[in-house]
């Protein structure tokens, strides 16, 4: 393994089955890690520890880092076009089947702040799945997204391109609290 | 736009739930999905990025970011986000799993099966584990003692993670990318 450590993010190649399967697992442990960091680095925040938190954030990029390059020999990057398919299943999915199931379960066991949690995820996917259908079509003829902003509600994660609603319909949450990209 | 109040953000977001075990198991599935969704959508933005589509590639980060709040909102009601110094300990197992167990069976595997590009992105990761778990235990003890870490300018770089506390070193010890190639958390 001697050319092992050039300076490149590692490239897909050809995997052997168990070397897959680890490299799933340390994908979602990343990606995991990534965000509890970004969690517990608001939580720092809040308490008066701010260069905690900017220790969290700067751990969770190169959680993000490891991420990638773990995506990356999956064979898990593609073109934008194809990368928007993806998106695309991942939502369908999510709507489909996962959170319904989710939401029924959490439903027949009481569970009100979970429900909440869950309807409000599945909710603002639906977005994201019409989002991600129109721009794939978009793209397939050529064109990139318009250049307008998207706005994304810091509560439940409603999605919207254009202004951002006076209310989040989904939270109840007002219009200028939403974040812009 | 404005910015909500840590008062109004607690009254608005899912709180802790006394959760039965299906429950439970199906917030960390979820937990984990939107994980990996937000870390997959921002790769995604690069890649449209690096391919001339600024609108999709801001499209993808929009959504990352709605999918970490879900992530967060899933993760208050497991109860998975504490004081500062209970998370700096939970970071702390989390890395210290990745040490001790994780990274080294998958190294091993990697090396078993020939497969070069993931021993690459296995053996990076574990590395810079190292780095933060030491951060983490240090910081920790310096939140117990009653105090905020330094006020110093943490560098991380893009290539493998490597994560130092200070500047950034002419080369990454790791990879060796060059120290333009760190990323800035000041």
């Amino acid at each position: 393994m001697g050319d092992a450590f050039k300076n490149t993010p590692p490239k897909p190649e050809k995997l052997g089955a168990m070397t897959e399967e680890s490299l799933k697992a340390a994908f979602a442990g990343e990606s995991q890690a990534s965000q509890k960091y970004l969690a517990f680095a608001a939580k720092a925040d809040d308490e008066g520890y701010p260069n905690i938190g900017r220790l969290f954030r700067a751990v969770a990029h190169a959680e993000r880092m490891h991420a990638r390059n773990h995506l990356s020999v999956l064979g898990g990057i593609a073109g934008t076009a194809d990368n928007l398919k993806a998106a695309w299943g991942g939502e369908t999915f999510e709507i489909d089947e996962m959170y319904p199931a989710y939401d029924a379960i959490a439903k027949l066991q009481g569970a009100a702040e979970a429900s909440t949690s869950i309807r409000y995820a599945a909710t603002a996917e639906r977005d994201h799945q019409v989002i991600y259908d129109s721009t794939a079509e978009g793209l397939g003829a050529g064109n990139d997204l318009g250049a307008t902003p998207i706005r994304v509600c810091p509560i439940c994660g409603h999605t919207v391109i254009g202004d951002a609603p006076d209310e989040c319909p989904v939270c109840g949450t007002a219009g200028q609290y939403f974040d812009t990209f | 736009m404005d910015t909500l109040s840590v008062e109004e953000l607690e009254r608005r977001l899912p709180h802790a739930d006394e959760l039965h075990a299906m429950d439970l198991a199906d917030l960390k599935a979820a937990f984990a999905g939107e994980s990996q969704a937000a870390e997959k959508y921002l790769v995604f933005a690069e890649k449209a990025e690096a391919e001339g589509l600024p609108n999709v590639a801001n499209l993808f980060r929009a959504i990352s970011f709605a999918e970490t709040r879900h992530a967060r909102n899933h993760l208050r009601v497991m109860a998975g986000v504490n004081a500062t110094a209970d998370n700096l300990q939970t970071a702390f197992e989390g890395e210290s799993f990745e040490i001790d167990q994780m990274y080294p069976a998958y190294v091993e595997v990697a090396k078993l099966q020939g497969d070069k590009q993931a021993f690459k992105s296995m053996h990076w990761a574990l590395k810079a584990e190292m780095d933060h778990k030491r951060m983490y235990a240090e910081a920790r003890e310096t939140v117990l003692a009653g105090g905020d870490v330094a006020a110093q300018t943490v560098h991380v770089c893009t290539v493998c993670g490597h994560t130092v506390i200070g500047d950034a070193p002419d080369k990454c010890p790791v990879c060796a990318a060059a120290g333009s190639a760190y990323r800035a958390f000041a």
